[in-house]
């Protein structure tokens, strides 16, 4: 998680976009003190419904950058990210993505935490960005948590895009396993030395299939109208000069 | 301070409740609607949509009512006063977040158009069913302010009441109308905007590095300040400390928690509003909310007329309770009368804060009860009857 943050810390950075105007609402219980550090207004909210909390805090003030880091994205926050690209809300979303690859006699399988699932698992996970880029998203991106370079910058180049942007990050989330540093160190080498990077890759066939090498990179870079623009457009065309448009292009 | 006249559309009206309700939001000053279509509180949304452009406010459909609710926290953050509309299936989902903004301790306002349930129920016909949801429907302990109007002039008013409430707490406020007022159309008055009350947002007024998300001031409320404003906070639902730091420990959870609940309950004698009329000489008492209040006043007449000595105790606040006054009066008269849209809800309070010093009885009615006041006075003469005390629940359609 820690190389997550500072990785995103330095996006930031990179981007040039004030702190203070970054708010982060998600349900990934981050160390305090770390986030504290990062500077930015954060809120700890439940499971799944970082998007839906962020629409808020973007309609309610557009100048802010919504930046919800999701852990449980696709359960409970599943229909809130579909809409959320669809819409095109201006939010970069970073998914925490903890499927855990566990090699089970000496053959890696995605698996979930082992702790809540004894017998390994057997359900598919979710592409993320072929999801992301076939509901709408503009941005889509895959990481692993130790490409710590690259995730900085795509940190950077979504803060500034226009619309819904998702970058996943492979990462082992399982805080409260007791040999966790081991494990985690583990996964994470496990994760980056069976990644290849295809930048522009079609995200339909960046799918984390098991035994096959993991596709990371940028997949989807490209413009369309966000809610906010299509918000003003609808109205300025039905009521003229009585509408004043909210917000403006990205606030 | 005074109402934004940007929001106010002062004059004399013919307006639905629902309706009545919208302008009650922009009078008060709210400038961002969350909603998930619903019957029957559609037109408020609709109202609320047609004239939010001119009046500066902003809206958003989401995909269902959790997201909505989500959203009207998210929003009230960024420091626009900030509400939803719904029904009962709305409420239902909206109950997780109606948890966080209460620990969160964020003001909203949540409009409940009361449908009869359970499930979808009758979308388009009144009910009181909700009134211990809203109470009671999230986990965990807290206390929540819930208002219930009986006209659309009621609607206006209460909205206004609802907002000012909830910043004043910084807490969720639900009004719970139902169906028949919300349909209901009325005269209401629209007074000038420099004749309407706005409780401003408490804001915290210090050094930024010093800001403490929930130090709570002498009032017991914490101070806010809008996202975005360089303090840097975090905020968390879980149980937390003045930093808003969570903090996963008994005392942190005594002191995190008890506030929410006594911020309210010691200031009961502020926030709980009753209408009483002919309370003085009274043996029985009607006590109602919301459209049945319109059936027990009619009742309170025609039943004087009979020359039985018969008051009302309109309860404009619903949540908190208005304990201390019903064991008051419980002392005074023979029997309390209690008809609500359900089958016994607020009716359990009475009976409670009664502490057995008088009878209850319960009339649950559906919506021709609004209308047609046999089934309470029947339950009047039942009152001045009996001599023990006991609660009657008068039977309606038992062998259907």
């Amino acid at each position: 998680m820690n190389s997550i943050i500072s990785a995103f810390s330095k996006g930031i950075e990179k981007s040039g976009i004030d702190r203070k105007k970054i708010s982060m609402p998600s349900d990934v219980p981050f160390n305090p003190d770390v986030v504290k550090a990062l500077g930015v207004d954060y809120f700890q909210i439940p499971r799944g419904r970082a998007i839906a909390f962020g629409t808020g805090l973007k309609l309610g003030n557009p100048s802010l950058k919504v930046v919800p880091v999701a852990g449980d994205l696709m359960t409970l926050g599943g229909n809130h990210f579909v809409h959320g690209a669809r819409r095109n809300m201006e939010l970069l979303i970073i998914c925490v993505n903890s499927f855990v690859y566990k090699k089970i006699a000496g053959k890696p399988i995605p698996s979930t935490q082992s702790a809540f699932s004894p017998y390994s698992t057997f359900e598919e996970p979710f592409n993320f960005p072929h999801l992301g880029n076939s509901c709408g998203a503009i941005y889509t991106a895959r990481w692993t948590a130790l490409h710590t370079e690259e995730l900085a910058d795509s940190v950077a180049e979504a803060l500034h895009k226009h619309g819904l942007s998702v970058i996943e990050v492979l990462a082992p989330g399982p805080n409260y396993y007791t040999d966790i540093d081991s494990i985690e160190l583990e996964l994470l080498k496990f994760y980056h030395e069976n990644s290849t990077i295809k930048n522009n890759e079609d995200p339909k066939n960046v799918a984390i299939v098991p035994d096959e090498k993991i596709i990371v990179g940028k997949f989807t870079d490209k413009e369309r109208p966000t809610f906010i623009d299509s918000y003003n457009v609808q109205h300025s065309k039905i009521l003229g000069d009585k509408f004043t448009p909210h917000g403006g292009k990205n606030g | 301070m005074k109402a934004d006249p940007k929001g106010v559309l002062t004059g004399s009206h013919t307006l639905t409740g629902n309706h009545a309700c919208a302008e009650g939001a922009f009078a008060a000053g709210c400038r961002f609607l969350g909603l998930y279509p619903i019957v029957p509180s559609l037109e408020i949304s609709e109202r609320f949509l047609e004239r939010a452009p001119e009046v500066g406010a902003t809206f958003i459909q989401m995909e269902d009512e959790v997201s909505v609710l989500a959203a009207v926290l998210g929003a009230s953050w960024t420091g626009k006063k900030s509400m939803t509309v719904t029904s009962g299936p709305g409420l239902s989902l909206m109950m997780e977040h109606l948890g966080l903004g209460i620990m969160l301790e964020t003001p909203c306002v949540i409009v409940d158009i009361q449908r009869a349930g359970p499930a979808l129920g009758m979308p388009g016909r009144p009910a009181q069913g909700d009134m211990m949801q809203a109470r009671w429907g999230s986990h965990g302990d807290y206390e929540i302010i819930a208002l219930s109007p009986s006209s659309p002039q009621e609607m206006f008013d209460y909205t206004i009441k609802a907002f000012n409430l909830s910043e004043r707490y910084r807490i969720p406020v639900a009004l719970m109308s139902d169906a028949y007022v919300a349909h209901l159309q009325e005269k209401v008055v629209i007074p000038p905007a420099e004749e309407i009350e706005i409780e401003p947002r408490r804001y915290y007024k210090g050094a930024k590095d010093k800001y403490l998300p929930f130090k709570r001031d002498k009032d017991f409320v914490p101070r806010m300040v809008n996202i975005g404003d360089g303090y840097k906070f975090h905020v968390t639902g879980l149980t937390h400390d003045d930093r808003g730091y969570p903090v996963m420990n008994e005392e942190c959870q005594e002191y995190n928690v008890h506030p929410l609940v006594w911020k309210v309950r010691n200031y009961v004698d502020e926030i709980i509003e009753v209408q009483e009329a002919e309370t003085e000489d009274a043996e029985v008492i009607i006590i109602s909310y919301g459209a049945t209040s319109r059936a027990a006043l009619k009742a309170m007449e025609q039943a004087r007329k009979s020359g039985i000595k018969v008051g009302s105790l309109k309860l404009v606040t619903v949540w908190p309770f208005p304990e201390k006054r019903v064991a008051e009066l419980a002392k005074k008269v023979k029997a309390f009368v209690v008809p609500e849209m359900n089958f016994g809800q607020v009716v359990l309070e009475v009976e409670r804060c009664s502490y057995g010093n008088a009878n209850v009885i319960f009339v649950p009615h559906g919506e021709n009860g609004v209308e047609n006041t046999d089934d309470l006075l029947s339950a009047i003469k039942q009152a001045v009857q009996a001599d023990k005390v006991e609660s009657v629940i008068i039977e309606f359609n038992k062998g259907v």
